[in-house]
């Protein structure tokens, strides 16, 4: 007892000296984090030309309104932004939603071949995008779906990684509570809504900004499916900046750093939600 | 129902006579960067002077543009009824889509003679097939910082050869501080350029040329610039955007649009710089070279190939709308008859009353013709790394490029010339 006692008060000094360092390095992680962020938010503030100087500039300049206007006149950047915004919303809810009952399907039902469909869904996480891109194309194209926001949303719906991530989380749920829902003469998809779902709120606001933030950074499909500016994702018409032998920087940054505002929105929405699922408790007797 | 399925390129109308000049319906265009800018702005007159057509041009962005356009040859659906292609990359395309774009050689085929045969070249396939028009070109030249040569006493007329080029920077550099030129250590500098000023490529005849007396030339000559302290190292485009506009460099040796660059992003340079013709391997040697470059095709999936060859031929084979896209987008015309205009004669502000566009017009029509192929890639990624080789870890130059030949053989499974 007096041993553990001692060794503790003279641990304290040097304890506390690890708690600086691991604040210095936390503040140096901070730092290699938020400057790339920084410079980010200076350069749309400049024009394109002051961007080339070496060194380039530390301050935010006075061309913010001027680079807006252009990035808006270019590249209709506030219609682009609300395209993003819809297909992202429309995306994740669909895809949000399948995952989980796909996940809870997986989990809680016994059916003849439920492994077999479990290894199914695994295996696709196997198989390269870049595989999928042409017979995905002609599929579209068949459908006449080329130049339009479903072919941009639908075929990734069912999302292997978010099933497995939602069945994990139903796995440990409690059988009895299923059952006792049951007896109560809960249905089905009611008791999948209102006892189930509430329970794995960590889980799906985890996938909710997943999902979210892969379909709102997504590049390839979407600059593949769409053919018409007025349609165009964020990713895609930023892409348009960049020139052969121009590239419109800053017009660049301040639309990447407009672009990052939902997704911190998002964010700082589901944390809660994140934090509060996990205090909530999921089982109480 | 014959026919289907029959490979090689078709034409766009068999009988063309009896409906000659009426065209109708919609089309898309791909394009990116100031070429689309530029489509955009013509198209309107085109859809007036051809009432009941539409010309829908979509910027589809540069970076990316090949993987759309692969996708899109692959899976045979989906593109535009004209695409953008640059000349060097148009090998590629017809080789491994050997049906995917409309012959036409009998449409275009009578404007061979009014293009550069450099980027003509470019546009006709096996047979002398001709598979696109060429849109732009690159004619190459040096730029040079006026006010450092005057501070060093040296002539720009006076760089014949580029041994004088040496010779000058040195004494450039020893009267200003400044070196001769950035090299961007990313690619290959100015091999390729030094090549095809040359009359060839990475490829001679399909055969792996890079171990020719012309590639050893080349390569001699950049490790010389090296070896006197001449060469500013800077990584990637932006590098090399920042080092000229802090003036690192005395000189630039590189194509015509470099202008829309230096004009863009270093206003504050404004009668600094002049254009003079590239130094020759000889005093009588050609004096220019060529990069970049762009043209139109029409897939075969196009439903309105028609229309889409007449936007086309109303774009390109146009004096003024190639004089007018020069003006307002800085694309070079690669038309030849546009080079006349008088526009090209005119003094340039930037340029401190220079008629620079005129150099470049003189130099365009010399441009020797250089062979494309499927394998450029592969021979630029070796080629990368024996210019890194030499310039920066002293290599010899004959040995280096012995060993790159040899390297681009196995990896294409062509032969080498030697």
């Amino acid at each position: 007892m007096t041993a553990v006692q001692h060794a503790s008060v003279r641990a304290h000094p040097a304890r506390r000296l690890g708690r600086v360092a691991v604040w210095l390095f936390l503040a140096c992680g901070a730092v290699v984090s938020l400057v790339p962020f920084l410079w980010m938010a200076i350069a749309a503030t400049h024009s394109t030309s002051d961007l080339f100087h070496s060194p380039p500039p530390f301050l935010p300049g006075g061309r913010l309104l001027d680079n807006l206007a252009r990035l808006q006149d270019t590249i209709g950047f506030g219609r682009v932004l609300l395209n993003s915004l819809g297909i992202a919303v429309v995306h994740t809810a669909l895809s949000s939603l399948i995952s989980a009952m796909c996940g809870y399907g997986l989990a809680k039902y016994r059916f003849r071949g439920r492994g077999l469909l479990l290894g199914a869904v695994l295996a696709t996480m196997m198989i390269p995008f870049q595989v999928l891109l042409v017979p995905l194309f002609q599929m579209m194209a068949s459908v006449g779906w080329i130049d339009s926001y479903q072919a941009v949303i639908l075929p990734f719906l069912a999302n292997s990684f978010g099933i497995l991530l939602m069945r994990q989380g139903f796995v440990d749920f409690p059988d009895e509570i299923l059952e006792s829902a049951r007896i109560d003469g809960s249905g089905e998809l009611r008791t999948f809504y209102q006892v189930v779902l509430p329970c794995v709120r960590p889980q799906l606001g985890a996938l909710v900004i997943f999902t979210f933030m892969t379909q709102w950074n997504s590049f390839i499909w979407p600059l593949l499916m769409l053919n018409s500016e007025d349609k165009y994702t964020v990713p895609v018409a930023l892409n348009t900046l960049t020139g052969l032998s121009r590239v419109d920087y800053s017009g660049l940054m301040l639309g990447s750093l407009l672009a990052t505002l939902p997704l911190m929105a998002l964010f700082l929405l589901f944390q809660r939600q994140f934090v509060a699922g996990l205090l909530g408790g999921a089982v109480k007797g | 129902m014959g026919g289907a399925g029959g490979g090689g390129t078709r034409d766009i109308d068999g009988n063309k006579a009896d409906k000659k000049g009426k065209v109708s319906g919609k089309i898309t265009v791909w394009s990116w960067d100031v070429a689309a800018k530029a489509m955009k702005r013509l198209a309107r007159t085109f859809e007036q002077r051809h009432p009941g057509t539409t010309v829908d041009v979509v910027d589809i962005g540069y970076d990316n543009a090949y993987d759309k356009l692969t996708v899109g040859l692959r899976a045979g659906s989906g593109l535009a009824d004209v695409l953008t292609v640059e000349g060097d990359h148009m090998p590629r395309y017809t080789a491994n889509f050997p049906s995917a774009f409309y012959d036409l050689t009998n449409l275009g085929g009578r404007y061979g003679g009014d293009f550069d045969r450099a980027a003509w070249s470019t546009v006709t396939g096996r047979k002398s097939a001709v598979l696109a028009l060429p849109w732009d070109i690159g004619p190459c030249a040096l730029y040079y910082r006026t006010d450092h040569f005057r501070a060093a006493g040296v002539d720009p007329k006076s760089l014949l050869t580029w041994d004088d080029y040496v010779t000058a920077g040195v004494r450039i550099k020893k009267a200003t501080g400044h070196r001769l030129l950035i090299q961007d250590s990313t690619d290959a500098g100015i091999l390729p350029m030094l090549l095809q000023q040359q009359g060839q490529s990475y490829f001679k005849g399909g055969r792996v040329a890079v171990d020719t007396p012309e590639a050893v030339r080349a390569m001699t000559l950049m490790k010389t610039l090296h070896d006197k302290g001449l060469v500013d190292y800077e990584n990637g485009w932006d590098g090399f955007v920042t080092g000229t506009k802090e003036g690192k460099a005395a000189t630039t040796p590189t194509a015509a649009w470099w202008t829309g660059t230096l004009t863009d992003e270093m206003p504050e340079l404004k009668g600094r710089f002049g254009v003079t013709p590239l130094p020759g391997f000889t005093a009588d040697g050609t004096r220019t070279s060529n990069i970049g470059g762009s043209t139109l095709c029409v897939p075969a999936q196009s439903k309105n190939p028609r229309l889409a060859w007449a936007f086309i031929e109303f774009l390109l084979t146009s004096k003024a709308n190639q004089v007018s896209m020069l003006k307002h987008e800085g694309l070079f015309p690669a038309y030849l008859p546009a080079l006349d205009d008088p526009y090209l004669s005119a003094k340039q502000e930037y340029f401190g009353g220079q008629a620079a566009l005129d150099v470049f017009a003189r130099l365009a029509r010399n441009i020797p013709p250089v062979e494309y192929t499927k394998d450029d890639a592969k021979a630029s990624d070796i080629m990368i790394s024996t210019v890194n080789g030499v310039m920066l870890r002293g290599k010899d130059p004959r040995t280096a490029l012995d060993a790159a030949a040899r390297q681009i053989a196995a990896a294409t499974g062509r032969e080498r010339v030697k």
